[in-house]
């Protein structure tokens, strides 16, 4: 018996001569293309990878760490020695920024890369098995929106004495509730997407040759929602860290001894007239981590839609000689 | 219709009692009130302390299922949801504190929806023009600012106010001045004092998603075919828009909007702690900082249905704009 599935050399050869030709431009090549040509997104990819960069080895650059008290210098506004300023406790807010922006990154990051992947996956598999399967993981997945995710973060984050809390970092316990509380509104979105793709021929031809379940998903479903899914990304990495700015702010989420934006944010409210720079300097960086990834998610947009006219079009323009 | 939507009321009844009980075994578990009541000066005995939560049927020695029967029982039989640790009783308190919420929150989402979807389509409809440039770069930049800290600000700049003019124009927390006594006129311009700057702030905060939600459906909908056939056969620009594109686009945004105001509601936390209205929103992070079980439990109980409630009127909303929807 003949394997229909083989791949033929030579449909592979013609393949590559026709790529090589100029003629077919990469699909990958036409959206970085896209994407660096717009001037917006490409700020915001640098300013982006400059906070992460600076959040990583920026404590190197002083002398303080986020944990020595000056004495004498105890809520002191920015100067030679303290780059930003000292908070009423004394310690430097150069060193807090750092650490505080390394943990809003982490928690944005981990958030809105792992529940884009379980929304992928959960809304897939709906999407691949349909019936029964379907309407039970539905149930699952409207009873979880249901519950507001606040008070769910406020319960597992409050001090209730029990053995995990205080076995997880404070950060940690937030990573996971948001993770398990974010992921159902994409996982939904992509289930309709995926539901319509099923009804395709290709999917159809697949399931006839006998490709096996988990590979129809991940070889046909999933390419073809792959813009969806990255602009999913960036929007989650938003969506989180301005979420962790938020419970943070309002005393729940992340606890003092450890920093993050929201915590110092949230902390410096009470004193804005007396110590502005706490309030302000936080603000700031919390404002180009956010607008940044915004921009990006502008330009990513652009990039992926193939019917997108705001920036020109993706083959070179040939030049005049 | 009827039966369609006597149908999704049961599912969501029963999603309802599921989210329920799984966030009082949560709660249940993880909160301990008699922790707190230690701190109390003089120092009651555990005996006095198990006593006083037996009376009040928060009996700690009892296993979570045990007292989980115990309070569903209290519900259905008596419509009882339990006392707090305190000995406040969570019916008498709830109805208090959803009221509060409503007066704080009705006003917002009212003005959000109209300048929200208004905005929209003036903007849909001057596309890449300044007007549309500056409206729709407003609403992004809303969107990247966490609300708390947007309330705050507007707090601070109402403050800002009051101090530059040298007098109290604007109060910023509170529902009403305690112990205001004059006829109707001063009683209402104290209760404007005290709207105005939690409903500002919420608006402004509220209708950017609107504004990008019902610009970006109109759009999609302006080059449409009908849209065209209805210019072809003479109508203006602007009627084809109002006529035939705004309907359609309406509907996913008619959706949203079902969706949005449980979400106000349910999620009002940070306006109410920020502008201290004791609503229900706060009532329930108060509820878990002082251990409460069954006020927690209620609040999310409260939350779900407010969720199932604006879930089925979506749909109705959706038949109700949209001809080509029929429910069976």
């Amino acid at each position: 018996m003949t394997n229909l599935n083989a791949i033929d050399p030579a449909a592979v050869a013609e393949e590559a001569k026709i790529e090589n030709n100029d003629v077919v431009i990469a699909k990958s090549t036409i959206i970085l293309r896209r994407f660096l040509r717009n001037k917006t997104a490409v700020t915001g990819l640098v300013i982006f990878l400059l906070l992460t960069v600076l959040s990583l080895v920026g404590g190197a650059f002083s002398s303080w760490d986020k944990e020595t008290i000056d004495p004498f210098n105890i809520g002191v506004g920015p100067s030679s020695e303290h780059l930003l300023g000292t908070s009423q406790a004394g310690i430097d807010l150069y060193a807090l920024t750092v650490e505080g922006t390394r943990v809003s990154i982490l928690i944005g990051v981990v958030v809105g890369l792992v529940s884009v992947l379980i929304a992928a996956v959960y809304g897939c598999t709906m999407a691949y098995f349909g019936g029964k399967v379907d309407k039970v993981m539905l149930f699952i997945l409207e009873a979880l929106i249901m519950m507001p995710a606040l008070l769910v973060v406020a319960v597992a984050t409050s001090g209730g004495g029990n053995g995990l809390k205080q076995n997880l970092p404070s950060w940690l316990l937030l990573i996971i509730v948001l993770l398990i509380f974010n992921w159902m509104g994409t996982a939904r979105l992509i289930r309709s997407l995926s539901m319509s793709l099923m009804q395709r021929d290709f999917v159809k031809s697949a399931q006839y040759m006998g490709v096996p379940a988990r590979r129809i998903v991940w070889r046909h479903l999933v390419p073809n929602i792959g813009s969806l899914l990255v602009l999913d990304i960036t929007r989650g990495v938003t969506g989180a860290i301005l979420a962790e700015v938020a419970f943070s702010f309002i005393g729940i989420g992340i606890k003092v001894p450890d920093v993050s934006l929201g915590v110092l944010i949230g902390q410096a409210t009470s004193q804005v007239s007396t110590f502005p720079w706490m309030f302000w300097v936080p603000l700031t960086v919390m404002f180009l981590l956010t607008g940044s990834l915004a921009m990006m998610n502008d330009g990513l947009r652009d990039a992926f839609d193939p019917s997108s006219s705001s920036i020109g079009s993706a083959k070179k323009k040939k030049k005049t000689t | 219709m009827l039966r369609y939507l006597a149908k999704r009321a049961v599912t969501y009844a029963f999603m309802i009692f599921l989210t329920t009980s799984a966030g009082y075994f949560l709660a249940v578990t993880s909160l301990q009130p008699a922790l707190l009541e230690q701190e109390k000066i003089p120092r009651p005995t555990p005996e006095q302390i198990a006593n006083s939560f037996r009376l009040k049927g928060l009996d700690p020695a009892l296993s979570p299922w045990e007292r989980y029967v115990e309070w569903l029982t209290g519900i259905v039989t008596r419509w009882d949801w339990g006392r707090s640790p305190n000995g406040a009783f969570i019916n008498a308190e709830f109805g208090d504190r959803v009221w509060i919420s409503t007066r704080l929150f009705l006003a917002s989402i009212i003005l959000t929806l109209i300048i929200g979807v208004a905005l929209g389509v003036y903007t849909a409809a001057r596309q890449y023009k300044f007007s549309d440039r500056a409206i729709t770069s407003y609403s992004y930049l809303v969107y990247i600012v966490p609300a708390p800290i947007a309330y705050f600000l507007v707090q601070l700049g109402a403050i800002n106010i009051n101090e530059t003019v040298g007098e109290r124009i604007f109060f910023v927390t509170g529902i009403s001045t305690p112990g205001l006594d004059g006829g109707g006129w001063a009683q209402f311009v104290d209760m404007l004092a005290h709207y105005a700057v939690p409903t500002f702030a919420i608006t402004i905060v509220g209708w950017g998603a609107y504004q990008i939600a019902q610009r970006q459906y109109l759009l999609d909908n302006v080059n449409a075919d009908f849209v065209r056939t209805a210019r072809a056969k003479g109508l203006t620009r602007n009627q084809a828009i109002t006529r035939h594109a705004l309907r359609v686009s309406f509907i996913p945004v008619a959706q949203s909007i079902a969706f949005t105001i449980p979400a106000i509601f349910a999620g009002g936390f940070f306006a109410e702690k920020i502008f201290a209205w004791h609503g229900v929103g706060s009532w329930s992070i108060d509820a878990i900082a002082l251990q409460d079980v069954n006020a927690a439990t209620a609040t999310l109980a409260y939350g779900s249905v407010i969720f199932a409630i604006g879930a089925i009127l979506a749909d109705f909303a959706t038949t109700l704009v949209d001809p080509r929807v029929r429910v069976q």
